[in-house]
């Protein structure tokens, strides 16, 4: 199940705020771990049985590694979780790409597994290797019953497309939150902000990149024309989920780490991935980087760090080797600011915006192909490969037809609307107005948004295959 | 407002929308068939536990909590409104307004469709026409597209390319061109599908270049109804509905039809009144979709026999046919196999024609 469905708005979500609040307070942990893994089951009834092994077997294991903190075997444990969590992570998602590889590499044809990847595994898995990480380091206590693990992990609103929820950074809340109208309200309006920019943006900006895919009439600006969208898309859609997820945990007492912060306006690529899936990129460097010694280290072997964690985060993505070159892309470039740019660019006032946006453009036609040789196609488009015109009737159509959708998604992507915002507020009189105004919006844009899914309308979710 | 109260008004708004949406969605959800989009939508899915397990009672159901929501239908006029009018949106779901008609955009071509359509036809002129002795013709309808979407700045087809196309993969057939008798006129402005009245000249070409002479004086007839097209509701928007007309004459009267839907025949209309005032009243022509229909007319100006392949245009261009035939045939390969025809029909001596519209022969996966 997807927030932005009818199911989850209207069935869902309404079923699950009623009995919690309802719930005693001793019961509003059970209550949320059952409507998670309900919510879970939805879709994929057979993995609940993983997760829940999953979850069961690093329980014990947390336990294990606080009570011989400091000794080898505290170390053997963490070692064991690490390769259980990882292990099914590596057979789950990766099994059928490394036998792939291992065939094209031999000759042989070693039959694929052909296994459904199960939704948010990606997710899950690198909360419950923070969770016992923090434990073996000390930085987070084992957590004694089973029932509020499992509700750390399988919490519906960050389970299957995050954002990546430390144990650290919820444990006071999952024993001592507290609720509040005002809480509810600001999560209420954060879940609309980010239904709309899910349904009302991200879901039109696909059609556009569907409409792309599908027409024979290609032309180099409507290639760049895909990418442009493309990467509006992937934003509103992924930030449009985490601010869901932020709201809805706001309304149950959580306060959730923000995820995303206008990485379009980043003036260096380093900038924009301390703005993009920030709950990612934190955990790479806290659970990877920082380990292999970070950046206070050898140029050679700090290389070997950056290139890494880079892999890693693009391998997270996806079992493509457009993945992995999309991380390895990243990891080039941050190298080079870091060694030779990076400062220069931060000092800049224009140059630094102009690449970030032509770079990540780049990166996301690598992204949004499903394999590399569609990559490279895309690229090639982009530059006119091929005897390319630079229009098409196609393209005409779309820019006209998508004008108007594309300049408000780009300029939602930067912090004028909040800027505005603030700006009005400055004002008292029109502080009230604005009041008025706002409840009004939120109302609007959640019927909006109904309109939208009621109609059927495409609703594709790009995180969910990660 | 100070920041409580505007934190209890967004919690009471919020609780209301959700409680009340949920509220309506148990109690009042939108009936199972939709007038407006001419099909029935998504029953409450079957509960147990193999469904559970599989997923697939969570996907249906999906189905069904969007189909079936509450006041479906305004939610839909309400986002084609704000898609297209504030968000500027130039068609929605596909389907656009120009020169006074509502269209649909049809600008990829699907080769594998037109392929499986050119095998399906090679494979019944191999099976029963090569060796029968049948003239064998083929003509073309472009879809309506073809003189509204260029000539507003919305993709489409190059449908002159297309036909070449589909002539070439079928060079044993000889083709009737009626492209340039058509307009966007010809077609109702809310439908698909082209007006009985406005195609009394396409049956005289068609006859002519068959060797029949099928001209004839018709009776024009107006239902009394407004005739809301397929895609008047897909549109989602206001828009004014089309007349719907349809000819006769005194031999037309005298006819007989003979629908094989069941196997063996039934007579029937050939004008069914009955689905004239129904859900889609297009399907008053020869009954709508059917696999096998057999219209014999005792005051056809031959004995000749025609055999039709064909989709629903031929629906009302069959009837006009008729009075230069005393026999024509319809069959509609999308709802018998190709392999059983032969079974059903004697091709010795008749002229054959395929007539099919563009945006079947894009989208043949149906074809038998």
């Amino acid at each position: 199940m997807v927030f932005s469905s009818i199911p989850f708005l209207y069935y869902f979500l309404p079923l699950v705020l009623g009995v919690y609040f309802l719930a005693p307070k001793v019961l509003k942990n059970t209550v949320l771990l059952v409507f998670s893994l309900l919510f879970y089951a939805w879709g994929e009834p057979r993995y609940v049985l993983l997760m829940v092994v999953t979850i069961l077997i690093n329980y014990g294991l947390g336990l294990l590694i606080e009570r011989f903190r400091g000794s080898k075997l505290a170390r053997l444990f963490l070692g064991l979780s690490l390769v259980v969590s990882l292990g099914f992570l590596a057979y789950f998602k990766y099994a059928d790409f490394f036998i792939e590889n291992f065939n094209r590499l031999t000759g042989l044809s070693v039959n694929l597994l052909g296994i459904a990847l199960p939704i948010g595994i990606s997710f899950y898995t690198f909360q419950i290797v923070s969770y016992i990480i923090d434990v073996y380091r000390g930085a987070a206590r084992a957590q004694k019953n089973p029932l509020t693990l499992a509700t750390y992990v399988a919490l519906f609103p960050q389970l299957i497309a995050g954002p990546i929820v430390r144990y650290v950074d919820i444990e006071r809340e999952l024993h001592h939150r507290t609720h509040s109208v005002g809480d509810f309200a600001l999560g209420a309006r954060r879940f609309v902000i980010g239904l709309s920019k899910k349904v009302l943006l991200a879901n039109v900006l696909g059609e556009l990149c569907k409409a792309f895919l599908q027409s024979n009439e290609p032309s180099v600006l409507f290639y760049w024309l895909y990418v442009i969208a493309f990467m509006l898309q992937i934003y509103f859609d992924f930030s449009g989920y985490s601010d869901m997820a932020i709201g809805i945990g706001r309304m149950l007492g959580f306060r959730f780490l923000e995820n995303f912060n206008y990485p379009f306006i980043a003036k260096s690529l380093s900038d924009f991935w301390r703005r993009w899936h920030i709950s990612l990129g934190s955990w790479f460097r806290d659970y990877v980087y920082f380990p292999m010694g970070g950046s206070r280290v050898k140029p050679l072997r700090l290389l070997l760090n950056l290139f890494t964690v880079w892999f890693l985060t693009g391998f997270w993505h996806g079992a493509e080797w457009n993945f992995i070159v999309w991380g390895l892309y990243f990891g080039l470039l941050l190298t080079i600011e870091k060694f030779f740019i990076g400062k220069r660019l931060e000092k800049t006032k224009i140059v630094g915006h102009v690449y970030v946006l032509v770079l990540t453009s780049f990166s996301f036609a690598i992204f949004a192909a499903g394999s590399m040789e569609q990559a490279l196609s895309l690229l090639a488009g982009m530059f006119g490969a091929g005897d390319l015109p630079l229009l098409s009737p196609a393209f005409i159509y779309s820019v006209k037809s998508y004008g108007l959708i594309l300049a408000i998604s780009a300029i939602a992507a930067t912090p004028l609307p909040k800027l505005l915002r603030a700006k009005i507020t400055e004002n008292k009189k029109l502080a009230a107005v604005w009041d008025v105004v706002e409840i009004l919006l939120i109302a609007v844009l959640f019927l909006l948004s109904t309109a939208y899914l009621a109609d059927g309308a495409f609703n594709p979710f790009l995180y969910f295959r990660f | 407002m100070n920041q409580k109260t505007k934190s209890i008004i967004i919690t009471i708004l919020f609780t209301v929308l959700l409680a009340g949406g949920a509220a309506l969605c148990l109690t009042k959800p939108s009936a199972i068939f939709s007038e407006s989009e001419r099909r029935e939508l998504a029953s409450f899915p079957a509960l147990s536990a193999d469904t559970l397990l599989s997923g697939e009672f969570g996907t249906n159901f999906e189905t069904y909590a969007t189909e079936r929501f509450p006041f479906r239908d305004f939610f839909r006029s309400v986002k084609a409104f704000v898609s297209t009018e504030l968000f500027g949106k130039r068609d929605n779901n596909g389907l656009f307004e120009a020169d006074g008609h509502i269209s649909k955009l049809d600008a990829v071509e699907n080769p594998a469709m037109t392929d499986h359509a050119a095998k399906r036809f090679q494979f019944l002129y191999d099976t029963y026409l090569k060796e029968a002795n049948t003239k064998v013709y083929l003509s073309i309808i472009p879809d309506k597209n073809m003189f509204l979407a260029e000539k507003n700045g919305y993709p489409a087809l190059n449908y002159e390319s297309f036909i070449q196309a589909f002539r070439d993969k079928t060079p044993y057939m000889q083709y009737i061109d009626i492209v340039p008798l058509l307009d966007a006129d010809d077609y109702y402005a809310t439908d698909s599908h082209w007006r009985q009245e406005k195609i009394t000249d396409i049956a005289e070409t068609l006859g002519a270049a068959m060797g029949t002479d099928v001209a004839a004086d018709y009776q024009v007839n107006t239902l009394d109804a407004p005739f809301y097209g397929v895609y008047h509701g897909q549109l989602a928007k206001p828009f004014a509905p089309d007349t719907l007309s349809y000819l006769s004459n005194e031999a037309l009267d005298n006819a007989s039809v003979y629908y094989y839907d069941t196997g063996a025949p039934k007579e029937g209309p050939l004008y069914n009144m009955e689905k004239a005032y129904g859900r889609d009243p297009y399907e008053m022509f020869l009954s709508g979709s059917m696999p096998l229909v057999t219209i014999h007319n005792p005051g056809a100006k031959t004995d000749k026999k025609l055999i039709m392949f064909r989709d629903s245009y031929s629906s009302s261009l069959a009837p006009l046919l008729s009075a230069g035939y005393q026999t024509v045939t319809l069959v509609d390969i999308r709802y018998m196999q190709s392999a059983f025809v032969g079974q059903l029909i004697d091709f010795t001596d008749a002229d054959v024609l395929f007539c099919y519209g563009t945006t079947l022969l894009n989208n043949s996966l149906a074809m038998r």
